[in-house]
């Protein structure tokens, strides 16, 4: 027996175990379903170990002398802290660098790289027949969401074309999901028949 | 009408499984008997395509591999498709991913068989970057300097020892990238590479990601798009590269065909038998 093999039929054997959840909870499936959280854990931190800590912090730090990396180094290591309860205020100081770091870049990002174009292309548009769908559903849907006065009148009326329009999304997105759930059966189905008993070629 | 209620209250009552048993069936039966049921292809992905086919022998793609195993079906195809189609044209690449779970396999896997396939030479036809934590900070630094990234790549060899990489610095230096992703990493490509980089992309994502995308190519953010396994399979047909997407597409009409029957069938019932439940 190869070990190609091997590992084909393990494969095959958790694909089934976890498809056997189908037809009732079972001991297969917990087994399956904990081997694959404990390999993808081990797996992760064996990444980190290597990508991160190894090759961007410990390599250039102490083989190519860049001591202005030992400041994210300390900023990393006071993250620890937190298992402490004495001293945890001191991770603070490494959250309030992520978040203010992460603020700042979404604030940016969302603005130049979201908003601005997107509301320049739905107006643009304006002139043809999708545009102009696609503006009154723009607008109706953001009156929707605008909750300061109540739904009466000709605000209620625009409301309710927006929920027409939210409906619609949610049914393209709906199928989309459909389409998506079946593709990762089709694809376990392959490799049952292809890879694991070469049914299909 | 009685009797119509009957039918309708024994199915409301079936146990699900046999749904499931239905639905196993109706993957199964057209992967070994193929019906070759027509496939389209829709202008997203001609764009894509086109896109790809305009670039210069020697111009230089960056392909991402942003995505999971658990989604290979949609993705890996596209992945397929899309190396297949640059190394035919003589295009250098340099690959990436930016999720830690199981991509840099699934990646290496597909360069190392597509690259032996078209006879590429690694280095110089090539580069595998490998991956790296924190797309935010992987995406933005990349614009400055790619070794200030990633010094190494994903075989240790020092970026500049790789020919490739002597005259690709940042995204100046990069002509398209492809991406190829599951995930929100899609959204960082456009908004943080696009918007501030001006480099031209395009997207193949999993189906469940590609209503929202679709407003990128309003706003020509991405020039094409691939929208899950259907837009795998046009991008194979597309590349004359007939593979597992194409394969699966005749299973999912099946399949959607009967999800229909089911809706409308839940729907009739739902109906016929609310009636008679409400005047009981």
């Amino acid at each position: 027996m190869s070990w190609e093999f091997f590992g084909t039929t393990l494969a095959a054997f958790f694909t089934l175990s976890l498809y056997s959840f189908l037809y009732k909870d079972n001991p297969f499936y917990k087994l399956a379903e904990h081997i694959f959280a404990g390999i993808s854990a081990g797996y992760y931190v064996g990444l980190i170990w290597h990508s991160v800590i190894k090759q961007q912090l410990w390599t250039p730090l102490f083989n190519e002398r860049q001591y202005l990396l030992i400041i994210p180094g300390i900023l990393g290591l006071l993250m620890f802290t937190r298992f402490f309860s004495k001293v945890s205020w001191l991770s603070r100081f490494s959250l309030a660098f992520v978040v203010g770091n992460t603020a700042g870049i979404s604030l940016i990002r969302q603005l130049h790289g979201m908003i601005l174009p997107q509301t320049r292309s739905t107006f643009l548009n304006v002139a043809s027949f999708s545009g102009l769908v696609m503006v009154l559903g723009v607008l109706s849907t953001l009156i929707y969401f605008y909750f300061s006065k109540e739904h009466k009148g000709a605000l209620g009326a625009v409301a309710k074309l927006g929920i027409w329009f939210i409906m619609i999304s949610f049914g393209a997105s709906f199928g989309y999901t459909v389409m998506a759930r079946v593709s990762l059966l089709i694809g376990r189905a392959q490799f049952l028949l292809t890879n694991w008993l070469h049914i299909i070629k | 009408m009685n009797s119509l209620f009957k039918i309708f209250s024994s199915l409301k009552a079936l146990d699900r499984r046999y749904i499931f048993l239905l639905i196993g069936v109706a993957v199964i039966l057209p992967l070994i008997f193929p019906l070759g049921l027509p496939l389209g292809v829709t202008q997203p992905s001609l764009d894509l395509y086109n896109r790809v086919e305009s670039l210069k022998e020697g111009s230089v793609v960056l392909l991402t591999f942003d995505y999971y195993p658990s989604t290979l079906p949609e993705t890996e195809p596209m992945s397929y498709a899309a190396l297949r189609q640059l190394f035919k044209k003589n295009i250098k690449v340099i690959t990436v991913t930016t999720i830690p779970l199981g991509a840099l396999s699934v990646m290496e896997n597909v360069v190392k068989n597509v690259a032996r396939e078209y006879d590429k030479k690694y280095g110089t036809d090539y580069v595998n970057l490998g991956f790296k934590y924190g797309y935010q900070a992987v995406l933005l630094g990349m614009g400055r300097r790619i070794a200030d990234i990633f010094p190494m790549d994903a075989y240790n060899n020092k970026l500049e020892t790789l020919p490739l990489m002597q005259r690709v610095k940042n995204y100046k230096d990069i002509d398209f990238i492809f991406i190829v992703s599951d995930n929100a990493t899609v959204d960082y490509w456009v908004s943080l590479v696009n918007a501030q980089f001006g480099t031209p992309m395009g997207a193949g994502v999993t189906a469940v990601m590609a209503p929202k995308c679709y407003s990128f190519l309003q706003t020509k953010q991405l020039v094409g798009l691939l929208g899950g396994m259907k837009g795998a399979a046009e991008y194979e047909k597309l590349t004359s590269n007939p593979g597992r997407a194409m394969l699966g597409m005749d299973s999912q009409s099946v399949i959607h065909f009967a999800i229909i029957f089911f809706v409308v069938l839940g729907n009739l019932g739902y109906f016929a038998t609310r009636k008679k439940e409400v005047s009981k």
